[in-house]
């Protein structure tokens, strides 16, 4: 069976809630029924078929062929079976997804990841700030999955992260780990200022020394834990980096004092 | 003299409500910018509800953040009157805006009514970023460390405040923990533009330490005290502050979707509704959007399809507006009484030329 694929048609005027096209919101409907679905966000809102040329019949494999930064909550609310967008997607792509896997070949804007709860996103370009962060008065963020972003990553990075992991492939920007409360962030690159503000506990893992850390950030010598080799093997197991991240006894700060001190921010001795 | 222009044509004001009208039918993605008292911003939220159109502020970004302490995070906050009574040391935290100067020598000039022969202590907690311009109103003791920023400080205060290392020591946090530790009712004050949103929540959470052992609060000084009272207002009528939109029907708010000169930038609109009673300059000058301008003017704003001028709350007209001081509304009187129309009176014109002709709930 062919992907149930959406070929878009021209640029959209409005911006586009992509969310009612998952497997689960999609299954029992026909293509005419799918056509008919609304997305547009304006008070005159577009349909799917004022937008994408709709073909193929598999819904559990599910293709953007061609995209805007325009296309908000791809793959939002996804349990199961896989998306892919060959593009650049907008606002809180994944968002609450709780199995399958999302995968953007471009580059993804702000909240991408938000609330994630399981599965897998890969991002192979860059993303917006609040990675896996939570939208405006939700207490948590990011509570399981994982989260691959082959570029660089945006300001905020894995605010208020429960459970999970991300990875950054080629830097982040400022408050990396913000108000972290568990879970792991991995960070390959350049890495802004003050990661781990706020942070309660979990682990923010560097592949150099970070230079604009809080002064509430002690150092705690360099251990020697199982922890940083068994996660550099799955990293690579993964795909997700090519070499090891921390290698063997990576250098340890704890903080953030200022909250319970309880995480950590591991990173690799010599880069 | 004039008060409606279609192009920079002078019309009678009824020509240009109905042009304006006939322009918010057409728009498939209009877009509200909105300030004004409570009267006018309640008139244009209405109007905005029954266009589909989401609204903002003109200074939308401070305004947001502002917003985000309450929304994101929340905090233990006083009232100024609360402050003035019961405060013994008072801490001030980053830039203070200079209007707020007044409030602060009022409380400079007082006691705390607990203990009338004590003298209030004054702090000022600051970051390497601190302007230092305009001038405080008062004298406090500095609290601040070489190159640290506002949110490094206070991180460090706090830390140092429940017995932690840290690696940077401030100047005067000695005295400053003494007096907190001495202290009754200890009070931050604060505004938006004090600092970045991760220095107010780690302010914030700060204060909550506090109460574990006593006794402290916050007072927050809007960093515009008319954008302050139309969030409060926007938050009466719809549940949301500013930032909110109603596309579809039930309002819904979400501070970077409906963030209008993000919106304005990305070319998402169609028609742009400027309605400013303080005057300003619209975000889409300069492009290629159908504007119509509500604004306090002399003259036709350049580039606009349409202009109406309106008069100011408190200037033009009496009107509601709100004070820091009492932490609530108040009535204005008019200063220089106008002919100019006030904004409230014009959106309902224009809500009764559209399509339906029904006029506005308030």
């Amino acid at each position: 069976m062919k992907a149930l694929t959406f070929a878009i048609l021209s640029e959209p005027e409005e911006r586009l809630d992509l969310s009612p096209l998952t497997p689960s919101r999609l299954a029992g409907l026909s293509q005419v029924q799918i056509a008919k679905l609304r997305i547009g966000t304006s008070s005159h809102p577009v349909m799917v078929g004022d937008v994408f040329n709709v073909s193929g019949t598999d819904l559990h494999s599910i293709v953007f062929e061609g995209s805007t930064k325009r296309f908000d909550r791809v793959g939002a609310g996804l349990t199961a079976g896989s998306i892919r967008v060959d593009g650049d997607v907008g606002r809180e792509a994944g968002r609450k997804m709780s199995g399958g896997s999302l995968t953007i070949q471009g580059s993804a804007d702000d909240h991408a990841g938000s609330g994630m709860i399981d599965g897998r996103i890969e991002i192979k370009g860059n993303t917006g700030s609040y990675l896996g962060g939570p939208l405006a008065g939700e207490m948590v963020g990011m509570s399981g999955g994982l989260l691959i972003v082959r570029g660089k990553a945006s300001d905020y990075a894995g605010d208020r992260l429960r459970r999970g992991i991300i990875a950054i492939g080629k830097g982040c920007g400022g408050y990396a780990g913000y108000r972290m409360i568990a879970g792991t962030i991995a960070i390959a690159g350049r890495v802004g200022a003050v990661p781990g503000y706020l942070m309660k506990r979990g682990s923010i893992l560097f592949d150099r020394h970070p230079t604009e850390l809080s002064p509430t950030f002690v150092p705690c010598g360099e251990p020697d834990i199982a922890f940083s080799s068994l996660f550099d093997r799955f990293l690579m197991r993964e795909k997700i980096m090519n070499r090891p991240l921390l290698g063997d006894r990576p250098g340890r700060y704890g903080g953030d004092n200022a909250v319970l001190g309880k995480g950590e921010i591991l990173f690799r001795r010599k880069f | 003299m004039s008060v409606a222009w279609i192009g920079s044509q002078p019309v009678s004001l009824m020509d240009a409500v109905r042009k304006a009208s006939g322009l918010l039918k057409a728009s498939r993605c209009p877009v509200f910018t909105i300030d004004a008292d409570v009267h006018g911003t309640r008139s244009a939220i209405a109007l905005a509800e029954r266009v589909g159109a989401p609204y903002d502020h003109p200074l939308g970004q401070t305004l947001s953040r502002e917003v985000a302490l309450f929304t994101d995070h929340g905090g233990m906050f006083t009232t100024a009157g609360e402050a003035r009574n019961r405060s013994d040391v008072i801490v001030l935290v980053g830039d203070i805006p200079p209007h707020h100067g007044g409030l602060l020598l009022d409380w400079a000039s007082t006691q705390p009514r607990s203990d009338k022969l004590k003298k209030r202590s004054w702090f000022h907690i600051r970051g390497s970023e601190y302007s230092g311009a305009p001038k405080l109103a008062v004298r406090a003791v500095r609290v601040g460390g070489d190159d640290l920023s506002l949110g490094n400080v206070l991180a460090v205060v706090r830390a140092t405040l429940q017995g932690r290392q840290t690696l940077s020591s401030l100047t005067n946090i000695d005295r400053l923990l003494k007096s907190l530790s001495a202290a009754r009712f200890p009070v931050f004050v604060f505004s938006g533009a004090s600092g970045q949103m991760p220095d107010l929540i780690m302010l914030q959470e700060m204060v909550a330490d506090l109460n574990k052992k006593g006794r402290a609060g916050s007072v927050f000084l809007p960093a515009d005290e008319a954008a302050w009272g139309m969030a409060l207002t926007s938050l009466w009528m719809t549940g949301f502050p500013p930032r909110t939109g109603f596309t579809d029907s039930l309002p819904s708010y979400d501070p970077v979707r409906w963030d209008i000169q993000r919106m304005i930038r990305d070319k998402e609109p169609d028609l742009h509704v400027w309605m400013s009673t303080r005057g300003g300059q619209p975000p889409s000058k300069g492009t290629r959007l159908c504007l119509i301008a509500l604004e306090r003017t002399a003259v036709p704003v350049q580039g606009t399809a349409v202009t109406i001028a309106v008069g100011q709350a408190g200037l033009d007209h009496d009107g509601v507006c709100y004070s820091s001081k009492t932490g609530t509304f108040r009535a204005v009187q008019a200063a220089e009484p106008s002919q100019l129309p006030s904004l409230s009176s014009v959106v309902r014109q224009l809500a009764v030329a559209l399509p339906g002709r029904k006029a506005l709930v308030c």
